[in-house]
């Protein structure tokens, strides 16, 4: 009498439909998400609030200034102050509040910041009003504070790593006291500081070129030298391009071409009106720059420089394409403004997004996807088709 | 007589078989209905992934073969760019990966999935007569598995002369001969209603992991947006459509 049961084996669905589904996991992952968007865009909420200044690194994380608050039973509730913290964008998730020893609380004011994420998204070179007047370098890898380097009076307008993160450079405003200072990127791994320490390779302050009467008169009139603002390095790293900005509501700011690692001067172009943003395109052979809300585009062999067919207040182009994505608060019928991608070689305006108060743009390591972020926490992640 | 009458004069172990008989009857019906409910939800996924994957995964094939070939264009025209060269491998791996997804371009349209009355009850009385779950006896169980499979094969492809040549064939083998004595058939019937408990609750199981499913997702947004007179697939497919016009543009440059 058997009463035993011997076999083991349950499955009655057929296999073959089970390997249907597994392989075909990606196309339908794929459609679900190409189906939950209307455009190559994809908004989302990054944090409440209002911070001063953020900066996107190559991987989708931002950094910006944040009120952090207790939790309730934590050593009392309430406000805690602000805190510099990174953000995963792409992930949705808090990754990390910075500290360095010694911080000081810093209550609700809004103190200016400026950071800058090393390319390869490993370092972060901060300066922010809560902490001293140095610069602070933060290793994102082994989760460490590295120390200060490059003491300054104000706060930077502009902080660049180069492509290959062989130079860093800080640009300053602050009229007479403005400064161009050039780090080289230690690469040996044997400095526990980290690649950036100690004095800079090379400064620059108020540039000699300038005509006499630009940097002579009181500092803070109209048409007086204002500092240095926005400033790219170009892909080969050979030239470092620096906006230098002049007083005023009428006056023009320039561009600088400045040779690396000396800072001497290679070339300068005056602009129409004040610029508030440039990028190198690919090539190396141009600078798209955004000036009193207009593109324009500038041969770096010739100077020539050429209007664009669309306004702009900010640019990146793309690393290794002749494409550029660009912001313009003002967009035809809307209060709003838009975000859009240009072909650069038909000069085509393509994927427009409508979008408000944004203020930093970067695109990704590969340059498959890009970022855009607003002060008020909005992020936009453009993720195209075919790119 | 009655079964009350039978059950009063039948010894203990008798009357426990009789009603374990009719538990498992019971079970037998809640289990083929179990069956017949993921069975369509498997053919409907079935049908609704070859639909997808016909109209859009393909397309997809075309679209990523685009983006390989875009990207392989501008790794020859910098072929000292290490960087393209290497984003052109990956899209090519890409595109290679995608087409082996989406599985080849038939001439057909494969169907929705659908199921007649008569499909279902059949099925259902294959399910209550073959389960494997439903016998306490080695070969008889494999056989069934067998038969349990193939019946599940012709439900999805809505096959009725084979669901009812498998019913057909069951019953006419020894392996449906019942026989010896009461104390063995009580233990026999009781690991049967055991095994069709366990099989119940693996029916759950799989039924909320197909539910919980991308593929379910996709369906249901679709199904809900049909009802309400979107033809969401078709949207998929222009997009898709626009994206590759985008990319021979692109390519024609």
């Amino acid at each position: 009498m058997e009463t035993r049961e011997r076999s083991a084996t349950r499955a009655i669905v057929p296999a073959g439909q089970q390997g249907l589904a597994v392989r075909s996991a990606a196309l339908v992952a794929r459609g679900l998400r190409d189906l939950t968007r209307d455009s190559n865009w994809i908004v989302k909420k990054i944090f409440a609030g209002h911070t001063s200044s953020l900066a996107i690194s190559s991987m989708g994380h931002a950094c910006f200034v944040s009120r952090q608050f207790r939790r309730a039973g934590e050593y009392g509730t309430g406000d805690f102050g602000q805190r510099v913290v990174l953000y995963d964008m792409e992930m949705n998730t808090p990754m990390i509040a910075l500290s360095v020893p010694n911080e000081a609380a810093v209550g609700t004011q809004d103190l200016p910041a400026t950071f800058a994420w090393s390319p390869g998204a490993r370092y972060l070179v901060a300066a922010w009003g809560g902490w001293q007047s140095a610069l602070h370098s933060f290793d994102l890898h082994g989760k460490m504070f590295l120390g200060t380097f490059g003491e300054f009076g104000v706060i930077p307008r502009c902080l660049v790593w180069s492509g290959t993160e062989k130079y860093f450079v800080e640009a300053c405003s602050g009229g007479k006291g403005a400064s161009l200072r050039l780090w080289r990127v230690r690469d040996d791994g044997m400095s526990p500081k980290g690649p950036l320490s100690g004095q800079p390779t090379s400064e620059l302050s108020v540039p000699g070129w300038l005509e006499r009467q630009t940097y002579e008169s009181e500092f803070g009139e109209e048409g007086a030298f204002g500092g240095y603002g926005q400033t790219a390095f170009s892909p080969d790293e050979k030239t470092l391009a620096s906006v230098i900005e002049i007083h005023g509501d009428w006056a023009d700011d320039s561009i600088a071409l400045l040779a690396v690692p000396t800072l001497k001067k290679q070339n300068a172009f005056q602009a129409q009106g004040h610029i508030t943003d440039l990028s190198w395109t690919h090539d190396g052979r141009k600078i798209i720059y955004c000036a009193a809300g207009q593109a324009y585009s500038l041969a770096v062999e010739t100077m020539n420089f050429e209007l664009l067919p669309f306004g702009a207040e900010l640019c990146v182009c793309h690393p290794h394409l002749p494409l550029c994505i660009c912001y313009s608060s003002w967009l035809k019928n809307s209060a709003k403004g838009r975000l859009f991608l240009v072909d650069l070689h038909r000069m085509e305006v393509l994927d427009e997004y409508p979008a408000e108060g944004v203020v930093i743009l970067r695109w990704n390591g590969e340059g498959s996807k890009a970022y855009a972020a607003t002060q008020s926490g909005m992020a936009y992640i453009y993720e195209p088709t075919l790119l | 007589m009655t079964l009350k009458t039978t059950i009063s004069h039948a010894k203990p172990e008798e009357r426990e078989l009789a009603r374990k008989r009719e538990e498992q009857s019971t079970l037998e019906i809640e289990l083929a209905e179990r069956e017949l409910r993921s069975a369509n939800l498997r053919a409907e996924m079935g049908a609704f992934e070859r639909r997808y994957l016909h109209f859009v995964g393909l397309r997809y094939a075309v679209l990523d073969d685009l983006k390989a070939e875009i990207a392989e264009r501008l790794a020859r025209e910098q072929p000292k760019n290490e960087r393209l060269q290497r984003l052109a491998r990956i899209a090519r791996a890409g595109a290679n990966e995608t087409k082996s997804s989406a599985g080849e371009n038939t001439k057909d349209e494969p169907a929705a999935f659908e199921s007649s009355a008569e499909m279902k009850r059949l099925y259902r009385e294959v399910a209550k007569r073959v389960h494997p779950d439903l016998t306490s006896d080695r070969e008889d169980r494999t056989k069934r598995q067998q038969l349990m499979a193939e019946a599940n094969e012709a439900y999805e492809r809505g096959d009725e002369s084979k669901l009812l040549r498998i019913l057909t064939e069951y019953e006419c083998s020894p392996e449906a001969v019942q026989g010896e004595g009461a104390g063995a058939e009580l233990i026999r019937v009781i690991r049967r209603i055991s095994q069709a408990r366990g099989r119940l609750s693996e029916i759950e199981a799989e039924m909320q992991e197909l539910l919980r499913s991308d593929l379910y997702q996709l369906k249901s947004r679709l199904d809900e947006a049909q009802q309400h007179g979107r033809d969401v697939l078709k949207e998929m497919i222009e997009k898709v459509e626009e994206q590759i016009a985008q990319a021979n543009r692109r390519l024609e440059r």
